[in-house]
């Protein structure tokens, strides 16, 4: 027979309000420290003269902001990270509906195909980039072999993805796309569950067909959600340089080349700590500015 | 029309359970533990170590395994056991260089000796000077090569930045069978196009040069410009790359592409052109003998096909790069500074069993190491035919640093980093911008970076 539990006074874990405070306490310090500590250094050293090597800090004012507007590379580098994160999501919020659709329907083997679906987002990045650069080799091209194969390549026809301009875009939207599918693809799906049945048992009743039921149903009581899925893409795109450095590194001269991958070519290859900063905090305001649209349209976008 | 709940209503009352666990000592139990977890390193007691000391280094996974494998498996336990320090090697890839070196200093703290493999005039402030190892070195073994000391004296601060052991020649490797095939040896950048553009005509097989952002491209684009008589600074540092010299290696450049490369070159990172020339995809690379070191220890098909020339001569000189200088640094904040010291001077004591290890890869900065050097290299095991390797012999008389024909120093470094050149040679060749256009568009860049570090007292 076990012995009754001694009894303890309250404490402050008794109490709701400090209980609340001490659950989130872990979350705040997180961002605090990996989010604000280093964008507080970045700030810092963007009008500084910081480099790899130094630790005596000079203040410089705006001269880094200066240099990199008048760099011809940082204007073709905002270009192509535009064009890199609207193409991307593009595709991704398409390609992410269609796929919450057909999976928000019972079949066998669902489990299967949301399990498959899902592993690019599990897998680490870098390993998945890696992947597709002996995917997109010039020599190695397992694209190229199998359409050579099939006898979709003519004679002398042999695409380098990664090594012309415009095929190298491509390849890294491509790689982007699927890296990001995943997420959008739940989030778009958690949207459609929680549509109540009975919206849809009433289109059915007055039958309304499968586009009718898209554009007027599906769609508009998705969108605050599909709007979010949307905002953390173009976060996660626009900041992202990992598929760059590991498929192109910026090349084809630069075509490829965008404003994150040219913070870290400048500031951790170059040595150049204040410049890189000064490259990546124009992000910043970009960002806010797509934060605060979406976040505004999706609230206007709720249906209640 | 749905009722609202008052906030206080909604919560779930907290109750202790006596044959459950409660939330509360759920919370408990779970800061408990991770407390425990976060302080265990400072309470646990730590394996004592056998050795007194500890000396930590940081290096590059060699292109040749053997090397590691002596390295990390004979010379470090037997120089340890000998000096009674336990050495701990740790690799990393060529990418994870800069990063890894940046990151140590952010912290203050990390390996003993950095193993670069190329100057890194950025970290002066927070490198030793390396004088004391020099002077010690060169008592013992005389002068080191002036390639050595180019790529790691600032002759601005006095101070040596860095210590290179040893350095990696950058031949011209190229397939024996289909030169002879049309003719021609590629002993001239000239000879390079007309061959390479007969051998594509007749084999579809292109020249490989790299006009990509990676090293062996930086490289490559280097041996090009310097061998017409341009270059990114003069002898004081000042920039000059926008010359008439620079203008007909950009336009030669454009003209090999055309003629006798494809885009590939464009794609390339720094093992690519190891792939296509073992792959018998490319009919000409400049790269150092890991080609041909691959093909034998791997017994690839074809190796015997891969022969070595000497640096391609321009019209003003024949010139080329080392493709890789080793330059190893120790920290100001390195914990065992004199043990770092002793390493480097007994690992030159020692080099050539490294040489000899590496498989002729690492050719010694302190000449006299080695002085077999041409007997070995005359006659190789492996290589078929035996004196493949002969032809760099007079390496020192075709290979220069990267600066030339002044130091390396910070601005060079980002520079060549950031891969301006690459750039701007790649831009012309492919038609993207004219070179004049390009060159002008390269030289604002150089100007810009080297105005920031002469800011910053380095250049």
């Amino acid at each position: 027979m076990r012995a009754p539990a001694a009894r303890h006074g309250p404490t402050l874990l008794d109490d709701e309000r400090w209980l609340g405070r001490l659950l989130l306490a872990p979350a705040i310090l997180y961002i605090v420290l990996l989010v604000g500590f280093p964008f507080a250094i970045g700030l810092y050293y963007s009008v500084s003269d910081a480099t790899v090597g130094t630790r005596t800090l000079h203040f410089v004012g705006l001269d880094n902001f200066r240099l990199a507007l008048e760099n011809a590379t940082f204007w073709q580098s905002l270009r192509n990270a535009v064009v890199f994160t609207l193409v991307s999501q593009a595709f991704v919020v398409v390609l992410g509906k269609i796929l919450a659709m057909a999976l928000y329907r019972d079949f066998r083997g669902k489990w299967l195909v949301r399990f498959l679906i899902l592993l690019p987002w599990v897998a680490p990045i870098s390993l998945g980039s890696i992947g597709w650069l002996w995917i997109f080799d010039p020599v190695y091209s397992i694209i190229n072999w199998m359409a050579r194969g099939l006898g979709l390549l003519a004679p002398n026809a042999w695409p380098i993805w990664l090594g012309q301009p415009d095929l190298a875009m491509a390849s890294v939207i491509m790689v982007n796309v699927w890296r990001l599918l995943p997420l959008a693809t739940v989030i778009i799906l958690g949207g459609l569950c929680s549509i109540p049945q009975d919206i849809h048992d009433a289109a059915a009743m007055d039958g309304a067909g499968f586009w009718r039921h898209l554009f007027l149903i599906n769609i508009p009581l998705v969108m605050p959600i599909m709007l979010v899925a949307l905002l953390f893409g173009i976060v996660f795109t626009f900041t992202d340089m990992i598929v760059i450095y590991v498929l192109t590194r910026g090349g084809p001269y630069d075509t490829t080349q965008v404003i994150a991958s040219l913070a870290f070519f400048t500031g951790i290859q170059g040595g150049d700590l204040a410049g890189g900063a000064a490259i990546a905090l124009f992000l910043f305001p970009v960002l806010v500015a797509v934060a605060i649209l979406f976040l505004t349209l999706a609230r206007r976008a709720e249906v209640t | 029309m749905a009722t609202k709940m008052p906030a206080r209503e909604r919560r779930t009352p907290i109750q202790d359970s006596s044959d459950g666990v409660s939330r509360r000592r759920f919370i408990e139990a779970a800061g408990a533990i991770g407390a425990a977890a976060a302080l265990s390193p400072f309470i646990m007691p730590r394996r004592a170590s056998a050795a007194a000391k500890t000396l930590k280094i940081l290096q590059w996974n060699h292109f040749v395994p053997g090397y590691d494998k002596w390295f990390d498996g004979t010379y470090v336990k037997e120089w340890g056991a000998k000096n009674d320090t336990e050495v701990i090697v740790d690799h990393v890839g060529i990418p994870a260089l800069a990063t890894r070196a940046a990151a140590e200093v952010s912290a203050q703290q990390g390996h003993d000796l950095f193993m670069f493999l190329s100057p890194p005039p950025a970290y002066e402030e927070q490198v030793i000077d390396h004088r004391e190892i020099y002077d010690e070195c060169i008592r013992k073994h005389g002068k080191p090569v002036d390639l050595a000391v180019r790529s790691t004296f600032n002759p601005k601060t006095k101070k040596y930045f860095a210590f290179s052991d040893s350095y990696v020649p950058d031949p011209v490797n190229y397939r024996k069978d289909l030169w002879d095939d049309v003719g021609m040896t590629p002993s001239t950048w000239d000879d390079i196009r007309v061959g390479g553009r007969k051998i594509k005509e007749k084999h579809n097989i292109p020249v490989g040069v790299g006009l990509s952002a990676e090293l062996d491209t930086a490289m490559a684009v280097r041996a090009l410009l310097f061998s017409f008589g341009g270059s990114e600074q003069d002898e004081q540092g000042n920039i000059v790359l926008n010359s008439k010299n620079t203008l007909e290696a950009v336009k030669f450049a454009r003209a090999l592409y055309q003629e006798a490369m494809t885009p590939q070159v464009m794609a390339w990172d720094a093992s690519s052109n190891n792939r296509a020339m073992l792959a018998g995809q490319v009919s000409l690379a400049l790269n150092a003998i890991s080609i041909t070191r691959e093909g034998e220890n791997k017994n690839i098909p074809g190796t015997d096909n891969i022969w070595l020339a000497k640096a391609a001569a321009g019209p003003v000189r024949r010139i080329g790069l080392e493709h890789v200088m080793d330059c190893y640094v120790i920290w100001k904040f390195a914990a065992n500074i004199e043990g770092a010291k002793k390493f480097l001077i007994d690992y030159i004591d020692n080099f050539h069993t490294g040489f000899m290890a590496s498989e002729f890869y690492n050719f010694p900065c302190f000449a006299a190491t080695v002085p077999d050097l041409q007997q070995q290299i005359a006659k190789d095991s492996k290589a078929r035919p035996a004196d493949k390797y002969k032809v760099l012999g007079d390496v020192l008389d075709w290979a220069t640093n990267v600066g030339y024909p002044g130091y390396a120093n910070a601005a060079i470094d980002e520079i060549f980093n950031t891969w301006v050149i690459n750039t701007m040679f790649a831009k012309a060749a492919s038609g993207a911008d004219t070179p004049e256009n390009a060159i002008k568009e390269a030289e604002a860049q150089c100007k810009r970076i080297v105005q920031k570090w002469r800011a910053k007292g380095l250049v």
